[in-house]
């Protein structure tokens, strides 16, 4: 009955895994470390984007979260197949189900596939296709962050801040941007936010 | 629409710690995980019920068994 505690371990010391050594000197939390691993593969096939909450968590902000969203841009089924067979080489595993060709019917529809690895429920990677132009312009000028000590391509703090604002205004969303706006002073541009509060107001 | 005046300072707060000490990393990663194994002893917790598997597969939303012999798989 020691299941949780095993779970726990693995994820720290399982070959795919090796927290356990690298976190003393990166210090990576399992996100980071899950994030890296799952882009790390997703690179091989297409352009991505990391999006919304794990930014603000990867910059610092001390909340919860069990999944990280990712925008690919529209695959051809043919070129899904290779990225969702080499996730599956690597110990990821599709919660929803293991058919890729309705996997790909989920993408296609706008809806989310989730991948978690093998075996452990959480953290998830929610990946959606691009569905617009907005997500268009996020995955043409996405940046990396040296401030999240992440090798991983994120949407602009910009673009972050005018969605969480704009878009999705829970609570949690104004404080995610309320961190990006401090943690990323310099960056922040509020002509370029204003602009995209724009495109999602039409986009609603 | 923001929680409460308070919640927002301490979200400030916790951002200008980020900005100015270089520690701040250890502090959330120990934030981080601590979070993810607490959820791991709740679904271990889970697989002592009768119908912890039925939970479990509710709670995440998962269709795919096979995926995780270790739970489901028994």
């Amino acid at each position: 009955m020691k299941l949780a505690r095993n779970l726990w371990e693995d994820i720290y010391k399982a070959p795919y895994n090796c927290l356990n050594m690298e976190r003393r000197v990166s210090d990576k939390n399992i996100l980071n470390y899950f994030a890296e691993e799952f882009c790390k593969i997703v690179e091989r096939h297409t352009r991505y984007i990391i999006v919304s909450g794990f930014v603000a968590i990867a910059s610092g902000r001390a909340r919860g979260t069990e999944d990280i969203d990712m925008i690919i841009p529209r695959l051809s089924k043919e070129e899904f197949y290779k990225l969702h067979n080499d996730l599956l080489k690597n110990k990821f595993i599709c919660m929803q189900s293991e058919n890729e060709e309705e996997l790909y019917g989920y993408l296609k529809d706008n809806l989310s596939i989730r991948y978690t690895w093998k075996d452990k429920p959480i953290p998830e990677m929610e990946i959606k296709f691009a569905k617009d132009e907005i997500d268009n312009i996020q995955l043409s000028s996405r940046v990396k962050l040296p401030l999240t000590g992440l090798n991983v391509w994120f949407s602009t703090i910009n673009a972050n801040i005018a969605f969480k604002e704009e878009y999705l205004k829970s609570p949690k969303d104004l404080e995610d941007a309320k961190h990006l706006r401090i943690v990323y002073a310099e960056m922040i541009n509020e002509g370029e936010i204003k602009e995209i509060k724009k495109m999602l107001r039409k986009r609603k | 629409m923001i929680r409460d005046q308070t919640h927002m300072e301490s979200v400030e707060r916790w951002a200008k710690y980020v900005r100015s000490n270089k520690n701040w990393r250890t502090l959330h990663t120990e934030f981080i995980d601590s979070q993810f194994e607490n959820t791991y002893r709740v679904i271990n917790e889970l697989l002592k019920q009768p119908n912890g598997k039925e939970k479990i597969k509710s709670l995440y939303g998962i269709k795919n068994e096979k995926g995780y012999p270790g739970l489901f798989l028994k």
